[in-house]
């Protein structure tokens, strides 16, 4: 879809312009920073990241994984030592924490690439290579009829460049 | 209104006091940030030249290890008692350096410590460097090096079962889980910055790789609120992580009957060492980097004040362990831990033990004095002794125990050779070969989170509505809220 993407030197512009498209709620909207800032969340009033289920699913699976095999092992192929228990849990638990941790922070990786829809190979709409570097911008996706209505809250809020895309 | 952040804490402090939070005054602008950390991507004769002498280090280390392979191990200086040596001394001292940038990038993180923003990069890329060079030692010990895939514990048809109740295969699990979770901490981080340096670059083929290393990064609220999340997990997992591979890394010993192993001092003690000798490779590298890429205004002179109380702070931990061990040998009664340590100190490695006392337990005693810590010549010569004292630290704890053990027929000399300290120089020329090819081709600071703690321009003056009545004022330490 045709979307317009106006590009702000400043932050607070950047946040009420924010405001007022949302108010108008005029078509899907992307915001872009150069740094995460805690004044553009507030606003968008994005809900919890899914990454932590990701995290958690990936953490019990290196868990179980790391105290199954060492077991398996002992019981396929029984070491015994006087008397001691083939199975033993504690030093396993060295084995089971190792893997929590590497199968947990892969997994976490997965998730932010999975809900951050990144690798992303094909050309960008609506991005500036100006917002990596010192600027905002805000891009909306919208309806023709919708299109003039952006343009002018982007320009009145302080866009020193408004330009559509598609 | 909108939002309203914290107030302004850092302004009621006076200017000459480090503290956990950073303030980068000479930085005004987003845009000066990112000027200033990509100009250190300029190659000079100067950095070809000190790739040059790394990768001669590297070079006489090939061919000690050549010659060691050819003539076998007993050129590396190997003789019953002591089977461990330099190259397990060294093994220890470069997991150990590592820790130090998983305290600094993840640790550090989770208590909001702000002064690691300018110095947790190069502190993490030291990490990794560091651990893919503790790496290489348990293949270099090897007679067959080419068998080295022997080590990884995997159950296979020559029915050799890995001993998953042996501390050297925990040792496996631990050290490739810290090398992979320290890489994909260090890259994940990147990936902002690499898309900076995808949109900066001109070169074409460059730009093409940058392209593809940043994944098609954009700066969208949608990216930053995910890679927020995902970034907090992986300091959260890199925690406890740091903690636990090098107390696995001390089992190797303390799981030994030997006499100054069988402690259960191990794991605290060799954590706080870790943290401690990675304190001082940190000073090592990051005061050079910060004068020869004129860096001072970001790496200030309060950021390194704070990492050298965070090393007199480790300091006083291993001094406090090394009492520790000498008082629990008198107190156990047993005359073989007494006679060890008697011979730790005053016998046949004296001079070691000292120089390990001095370096680790003594010199860094002057860091108490805040005009020391703030003169970035005296950290620097002091950190070259931090480490000289932390590589010493292994060897008193992996020589003399093995030298002098519990029958006095068993005792016996240990002296390296020229293939020892042949692979220990190329081990140096391995690190610093990797992390000079970083510093040229990745920022060596995070310029998102550099930009993080620089103020973003405002139309309206922090604090006052504009005409319409709304007003924000910008965060100061991690604004951005992770949800």
């Amino acid at each position: 879809m045709r979307g317009i993407v106006g590009v702000f030197p400043e932050l607070d512009t950047t946040v009420n312009a924010i405001e007022e498209l949302k108010k108008l709620r005029v078509g899907d909207m992307t915001v872009y920073t150069p740094t995460p800032r805690h004044e553009l969340d507030d606003v968008l009033k994005h809900g919890p990241s899914v990454v932590r289920r990701y995290t958690l699913i990936g953490a019990l699976l290196g868990c179980t994984f790391g105290y199954w095999i060492p077991i398996w092992v002992s019981d396929y192929w029984p070491l015994v030592v006087g008397g001691k228990p083939i199975a033993s849990w504690v030093p396993y638990t060295i084995i089971s924490f190792e893997l929590m941790v590497l199968i947990g922070s892969l997994a976490t990786v997965l998730g932010l690439f999975v809900n951050a829809r990144i690798p992303r190979i094909t050309h960008t709409v609506g991005y500036d290579s100006r917002f990596s570097y010192g600027s905002f911008g805000i891009w909306v996706e919208c309806r023709p009829d919708e299109q003039e209505t952006v343009r002018r809250v982007l320009r009145d809020k302080g866009a020193t460049e408004v330009s559509s895309d598609r | 209104m909108t939002t309203m952040a914290p107030p302004d804490r850092t302004a009621l402090r006076p200017d000459n006091t480090a503290t956990a939070d950073v303030q980068l005054p000479a930085i005004t602008s987003y845009t000066q940030a990112t000027d200033d950390i990509l100009d250190t991507l300029r190659v000079t004769k100067a950095w070809f030249a000190s790739l040059g002498v790394a990768v001669l280090c590297l070079l006489i280390g090939g061919l000690s290890w050549g010659y060691q392979i050819y003539m076998g191990l007993g050129v590396a200086g190997y003789r019953p008692p002591v089977m461990w040596g330099v190259y397990i001394i060294t093994f220890v001292f470069w997991i150990g350096i590592g820790h130090a940038g998983t305290l600094i990038s993840a640790i550090l993180y989770l208590f909001r410590a702000g002064f690691r923003t300018t110095i947790y990069r190069c502190a993490e890329a030291m990490t990794v460097f560091a651990v893919m060079t503790a790496g290489l030692f348990p293949i270099l010990h090897l007679g067959r090096p080419w068998k080295f895939f022997w080590l990884i514990p995997y159950p296979h048809w020559r029915l050799i079962w890995p001993q998953f109740k042996s501390p050297l295969v925990w040792d496996v699990f631990a050290v490739l889980t810290y090398l992979t979770v320290s890489a994909t901490f260090l890259f994940i981080g990147l990936i902002p910055d690499l898309a900076v340096l995808r949109d900066r670059e001109t070169n074409p083929v460059r730009k093409q790789i940058y392209g593809v290393l940043s994944f098609g990064w954009r700066n969208s609220d949608r990216e930053w609120r995910h890679f927020a999340r995902a970034y907090l997990f992986l300091a959260a997992f890199s925690t406890p992580l740091v903690l636990s591979v090098h107390s696995v890394v001390s089992f190797d010993f303390a799981m030994a009957n030997l006499p100054g192993w069988h402690t259960t001092i191990f794991p605290p003690y060799f954590v706080a060492g870790a943290i401690f000798s990675g304190m001082g490779m940190v000073f090592t590298i990051i005061i050079p980097v910060r004068r020869w890429f004129n860096l001072k205004r970001y790496v200030t002179i309060n950021v390194l004040d704070a990492g050298a109380k965070l090393c007199l702070f480790t300091s006083l931990v291993v001094g406090c362990a090394y009492l520790t061990e000498f008082f629990v040998a008198w107190y156990s009664g047993s005359e073989i831990e007494q006679s060890y340590f008697w011979n730790r100190v005053f016998g046949q490695w004296w001079w070691a033990a000292w120089i390990m006392l001095t370096c680790n337990a003594i010199l860094p005693l002057s860091l108490f004095s805040q005009r020391l810590r703030r003169n970035t010549t005296f950290l620097f010569i002091l950190s070259l002794w931090i480490n000289l004292g932390m590589w010493y630290e292994r060897f008193v704890i992996i020589v003399p125990s093995m030298s002098h053990e519990f029958e006095p027929w068993k005792w016996g000399p240990y002296s390296p050779t020229f293939v020892d300290w042949g692979i220990l120089l190329g081990s140096f020329g391995w690190f610093s070969m990797w992390f000079l090819l970083f510093v040229k081709q990745l920022p060596v600071l995070a310029i998102a989170e550099v930009k993080e703690i620089v103020p973003p321009k405002m139309r309206y003056p922090h604090h006052e509505p504009d005409p319409e009545g709304h007003s924000i004022s910008p965060g100061l330490i991690g604004s951005y809220e992770v949800r």
